[in-house]
């Protein structure tokens, strides 16, 4: 592959700077993602400009929220303590990204910018409620995760914005996730995956939460799904109910990875399964 | 445009249009072929290489994204002539070399692993070296061979 | 025997260890251009015009070619193949146009803007379909230009032996099936490349990721030959393989492009593929679909089988379409079977062509034969493994095929690989699990294969002054760990050190022939050829000794005596005439064997002085030996030869477990269970079983080349998935029969491909034990498994 210009600003303004004046320039993270695609002959832009010498993107803050830096790699935020032991489902699904290779270089912000179904971050970060701060040349806006995705490979946002940050809360008091993921062998792209989220409250789920990632054109919550379950006690009856709604809210395809029936059989079984352990984690302290 | 960092220790610097990859720059004008070239997408490990002790793919780093940072690559392990890391000792002694193409990138994995945990369990290794692919050995002796660095490098400290 | 059955540290692990072992993604030629290839966009089209000029005009391209600009070179053992595709393309991988330029980005970038205009025939991909009447032609001629009517290949491999039909009629129990097998890819770590280099005489020298270096000097010889170079030699050098598993078998034509390219700039060409290519390039495993019946009597003995074979070899002919040359070992001689049919159909399609892979055929029929096997027992209430036991093959039995089995442990597989499985408490237990286990046994052949007129191995034994042995041979190491078989036998053979065995690069210029590195013969022949020369050089230097020994033990003497005057004379008169006879030769010192008196102990190195530079014309120590196995080419057309020295047996047993929701297959454990003759390094011998397991498993559960209308869709390892280090985190327990063959190397057979044979059909057995349902197309993925256990579970309510 030709080489292309490279760019390394150490400011976020030098960059949207750049990014104005290069007509056809590309961001770009860990380029786990961008140097695959420009390998396998995707169009090339004019130029590349990197993320990863700029510290305002690459510093995160974790405490009672966190503020994770869009270009701090995988493995930056999987050393971060409080992340782990705060955020589990989050850690649990950004150890299940590829390789330690691949999670040195990739960033939580890249594996969002691809706007892939297959994001292994995104059902953890939905489940969360995360949201996504983004910085143009007219300042910082700020949108749901759920807004994020408009299609496969395409995000909301502008062509001269840049993702900060990804915004998480605190958890919700008591809440236990887990996340599921469906691959053919230990390093894959996610066939289907879900995060679940659940609270319990005197045997009754009172607050449940659903994401789902490669079964719809972008990854996404399953609220009809928590509808079946929220507000009920997580009986045999309610669990197959909820299965079979999360089964017809996704909406896969079939390619060569998989079926779309297969990966709807798949989601509901996750469904269940989640649903199942969580409430389990429920029953001791009850 | 110019990219200087320590390789193997020493200082380098390479001149660069923009985005040549580390690997190409390594087995390039830098002369380092020992890192190789299995896939050229991340998926296979064969170009694993450590920057600043983390384990990258050399494949798809940009090179000047290594700028002030420390690469180490396989050449860089033995400490002196005609010997051996404890790494690259025990994939010798415990067989867990065959063809020997990925070995460059399966011990580099390995020391990065065993930098981070002196004493991982098996299933952290099989963890750790996921992206790392094999064809030849089953990776059976593989494993024991991390194992085996492991207590090599545990006498040696 | 001292080094026999150890594992001293393998000569090449230290370089590869270091990163300086030279593969030929490495190699360097000074002044090399690099070459890329224009390969067809189309399965099936007519070339109408190849515009090349856009091409020729970026700066830094040395040389466009095509079939129109060069001579051409027919390739392949049906000559059915050109270097450069002219008049029409039948693949997708068709080389249509190739560059020579100064880097690799400018050599793909001018190959990319080479302009082709195409003119789409209707094409084929299914080999049933490519037999029916009126179906488009692959090959509209023959070689010579003759009209051609069928798609079917003119290769033929039959069996036929005792009465089938009356067979079939008079069996107690039958059971029948149909099974198949994917298009799978070798993956070598290393992916394939070369470099062409003629010198000013205009010979040639080709490094190349071969295992057949001298059919492929052969080869490239025709090539010079059709290009018009008389009396002119290529050479071939073989740099460390990133594996091979079968695609080093034939040449291949981005080589014959690489020396046309060499030809045309007078400079070296390299062409290497990365990952893509080898997918998308590189001829990968046939795909088959075999049909199989069995039967046997009341009380178990096999009565008859009936084997049919349809292949799908794509475009070209290589040696995939010699892969039932092969597959009639287990379909005539795996257990013993009275009657026997077997026949195939070898088809011409617009798919990628096949070559060859691990076992070669053997584990496309094993699937079948065993799955069929285990259906056959539940059919007759018996046992699966009683029923193989009872039909196992015995030593020293001749089988239908005409194959002479000398030793054979099969028996001991057998009862291994079920004590090691609980086999009577698990099998069949309805223990409300979804767990299972499953066997499945092989043959292959343990004492090479013989598909050529030769099917030999040379070997040059040279000893420097110094005692360190040479050898070359021509056998290629792959990683197989050929060169510690050889260091281990020769040091024991000849009695040196094995860190005093140097193993030369392979080239046809230094190392004696040898038909080639498959089927599984690299040790067993050239370890054979080693003992032969072993014996002369040895001989060599004991006569030496004959005239030297006295000299040299008092010159010995001598020296003690300056040391200790006291120092007691030696017991034994070695003034006297001592015989050849007398001499031992270990650990790179001649002694007597009759005294261990040390001071009679010569240093090799100063005998081997002595007798260089002696008086009156001296001597060196160099010997050649040729080893050709006693074994047959077989009749294909009648199924019938003893093809191989001799023959390796064994067994794999599994444990699964399945989740019937997902339909996901978990081993819990294995056990592999082989009679290899006898151990020459069990490190070495370990690491090719379990690693020829892993493949087994790959193939059985994940592993498949994908196409639609003749295109690959996942060349690469994002959707061509191979085991990883975690799917083979399960307990694999491995036991090696030692029957201590008569003709191996010390008892040894060929051990490199079994260990993938019999896994697949092994898994799917242990699946269909777990939960009921029998898959009979591989890869048995979770979603098939899953459908199919829904349509069980639909049929039972």
């Amino acid at each position: 592959m030709h080489p292309l210009p490279y760019h390394r600003p150490t400011s976020l303004e030098a960059a949207l700077e750049l990014k104005a004046s290069l007509p056809g320039a590309r961001f770009i993270a860990g380029g786990t993602d961008v140097m695959v695609r420009l390998k396998g002959g995707a169009p090339r832009p004019s130029a590349l400009i990197s993320l990863r010498g700029i510290a305002e993107l690459t510093r995160s803050e974790v405490a009672q929220s966190a503020r994770l830096g869009a270009a701090a790699s995988v493995a930056d935020l999987l050393a971060i303590d409080a992340l782990r032991e705060g955020w589990p489902v989050l850690a649990d699904a950004m150890n299940q990204m590829a390789s330690p290779q691949i999670r040195s270089s990739a960033t939580l912000g890249g594996n969002l910018c691809n706007a892939a179904p297959c994001a292994d971050s995104a059902p953890a970060l939905l489940v969360h409620g995360a949201r996504v701060v983004l910085r143009g040349p007219q300042g910082e806006r700020v949108l749901a995760l759920e807004e994020f995705f408009a299609e496969p490979g395409v995000t909301r946002m502008g062509a001269d914005e840049l993702l900060m940050s990804i915004d998480v809360d605190p958890p919700e008091p008591g809440l236990q996730t887990t996340f599921l993921k469906k691959k053919r062998v230990a390093m894959d792209i996610a066939i289907a995956s879900v995060a679940a989220g659940l609270v319990m409250n005197d045997g009754i789920c009172t607050h449940v939460r659903f994401a789902a990632g490669s079964v719809a054109p972008v990854p996404m919550r399953l609220p009809a799904t928590e509808a079946a379950l929220c507000g009920h006690p997580p009986t045999d009856a309610r669990i197959a109910e909820a299965r079979r709604i999360a089964e017809e809210e996704v909406s896969p395809i079939t390619d060569i990875r998989g079926g779309a029936d297969y990966r709807r059989r798949i989601i509901g079984v996750y469904v269940e399964r989640a649903t199942r352990a969580l409430a389990a984690r429920f029953e001791g302290s009850e | 445009m110019e990219v200087r960092f320590t390789l193997n220790g020493r200082e380098v610097s390479c001149s660069l249009v923009g985005s040549e990859l580390l690997l190409d720059v390594l087995r390039g004008p830098l002369g380092h072929r020992g890192t190789k070239e299995g896939c050229g997408k991340g998926e296979c490990g064969a170009c694993t290489v450590q920057v600043d002790g983390h384990p990258f793919n050399a494949c798809l780093l940009p090179a000047a994204e290594v700028e002030g940072r420390a690469v180490t690559t396989i050449e860089g392990l033995a400490p002196a002539p005609g010997e051996l890391s404890p790494e690259q000792q025990a994939f010798v002694e415990a067989g867990g070399i065959q063809c020997g193409f990925c070995t460059p990138g399966m011990i580099m994995a390995s020391k990065a692993l065993l930098d981070a945990d002196p004493d991982p369990a098996d299933a952290d290794i099989r963890h750790a070296l996921v992206g790392n692919l094999c064809r030849c050995t089953g990776y059976a002796q593989i494993i024991e061979s991390v194992r085996r660095a492991a207590a090599l490098r545990g006498e040696g400290s | 025997m001292t080094y026999m059955g150890t594992s001293p540290t393998r000569p090449d692990a230290a370089a590869k260890a270091t990163g300086r072992a030279e593969y030929i993604s490495d190699a360097v030629r000074p002044g090399m251009l690099h070459g890329a290839i224009r390969f067809s966009e189309h399965a099936h089209a007519r070339i109408l015009r190849i515009d090349t000029s856009k091409a020729e005009r970026i700066p830094g391209v040395r040389a466009v070619i095509t079939a129109e600009n060069t001579p051409e070179v027919r390739l392949g053992f049906l000559r059915d193949n050109l270097a450069l595709k002219k008049g029409k393309v039948r693949q997708f991988r068709d080389e249509i146009a190739a560059v020579a330029a100064i880097d690799p980005d400018i050599a793909a970038e001018a190959a990319a803007a080479i302009e082709v205009e195409y003119e789409p025939l209707p094409a084929v991909f299914d080999p049933i379909e490519a037999l029916a009447e009126g179906a488009p032609l692959v090959h509209d001629v023959d070689p010579r230009g003759r009209p051609v009517t069928s798609n079917l290949m003119p290769v033929h491999f039959r069996h036929f032996s005792g009465d089938v039909e009356k067979a079939r009629a008079a069996s107690a129990y039958v059971a029948e099936g149909e099974w198949s097998t994917p298009l799978i890819q070798q993956t070598c770590m290393g992916t394939a490349g070369c470099i062409a280099e003629f010198d000013p005489q205009m010979n040639l020298t080709v490094w190349a990721k071969t295992q057949i270096p001298f059919l492929a000097q052969r080869d490239f010889n025709g090539a010079l030959a059709q290009m018009g170079l008389r009396n002119k030699n290529a050479r071939v050098i073989v740099p460390a393989l990133g594996g091979g598993f079968g695609t080093g078998l034939d040449t291949h034509c981005y080589e014959y492009i690489s020396i046309l390219l060499a030809w045309k700039t007078g400079k070296p060409v390299k062409v290497q593929y990365n990952r893509d290519q080898e997918f998308a390039y590189l001829s990968p495993r046939q795909s088959a679909t075999v049909r199989m019946a069995q039967g046997c009597d009341r009380d178990g003995r096999l009565t008859f089988r009936h084997v049919h074979v349809v292949q799908d070899n794509g475009a070209y002919g290589s040696w995939g379409a010699t892969y039932p040359s092969v597959m009639l070992l287990p379909a005539t001689s795996l257990y013993r079977v009275p009657n026997i049919y077997f026949d195939c159909e070898l088809v011409y399609t617009n798919n990628t062509y096949a070559q060859a892979m691990r076992g070669y055929g053997n584990p496309e029929l094993t699937f079948a034969l065993e799955s069929n096997l285990d259906q056959l027992a539940e059919e007759a209430g018996i046992d699966a493994a009683q029923l193989r036991l009872i039909n196992c093959n015995e030593p020293n039995e001749v089988t239908p095929m005409g194959l002479k089995v000398a030793t054979c442990g099969l028996r001991e597989c057998l009862e291994q690989t079920a004590e090691r499985l609980d086999w009577d408490n698990k099998r069949g237990a309805p223990d409300g699990t979804a767990r299972g286990v499953g066997m499945a046994s092989l043959i292959h052949v343990g004492g090479s294969g013989r598909i050529y007129r030769s099917d030999a191995s040379g070997v040059i034994l040279r000893f420097d002054d110094w005692g360190n042995l040479y050898l070359s041979s021509g056998g290629v190491e792959m990683g197989q760990g050929l060169h510690s078989s050889l260091q281990i036998v020769a040091a024991d053979a000849i009695g040196v050190a094995p860190d005093r065995v140097f193993i030369n690069q392979t080239d046809t210029s230094t190392c004696p022939w040898d038909v080639g590195t498959h089927a599984s013969r690299g040790a067993f022949t050239a370890c054979n050829a080693l003992l032969m020369g072993a014996t002369k050089l040895r001989d060599k230097v004991f006569r030496a000794a004959v005239e030297l020994y006295p000299q040299l033990v008092e010159e010995a003497l001598r020296k003690q005596r300056k040391r200790d005057p006291d120092a007691p004379a030696p017991s034994f008169d070695w003034r006297s005439r001592i015989d050849a006879d007398a001499f031992d030769l270990r650990e790179g010192q001649v002694f007597l064997s009759n005294t261990d008196d040390p001071v009679l102990r010569v240093d090799l190195g100063k005998l081997i002085r002595a007798a260089h530079f002696r008086d009156g014309g001296g001597q060196m120590f160099t010997v050649e030996a040729f080893y050709d196995p006693p074994s047959e080419l077989p009749d294909w057309e009648q199924g019938q030869g003893n093809m191989s020295a001799c023959y390796t047996f064994g067994t794999q047993g599994v444990e699964v477990e399945v989740d019937t929701d997902t339909g996901d297959v978990r081993i819990l454990k294995m056990a592999a269970v082989l009679d290899v003759g006898k151990v020459i390094n069990p490190q070495i011998l370990r690491g090719q079983t379990i690693g020829a397991l892993a493949q087994g498993v790959g193939y059985a559960l994940y592993e498949e080349v994908k196409t639609e209308r003749g295109r690959i869709l996942n060349p690469n390892f994002t959707d061509y998935k191979i085991p990883t280090a975690v799917e083979m985190d399960f307990p694999i327990e491995l036991e090696f029969v030692e029957t201590d063959e008569p003709t191996g190397p010390y008892g040894a057979k060929g051990i490199g491909e079994p260990g993938l044979v019999p896994t697949a059909p092994a898994i799917a057995n242990a699946i269909a034990d777990a939960v009921g349902v029998r898959i009979h197309d591989l890869p048995i993925t979770p979603e098939k498994l899953l459908a199919a256990l829904r349509a069980k579970n639909e049929e039972a309510t």
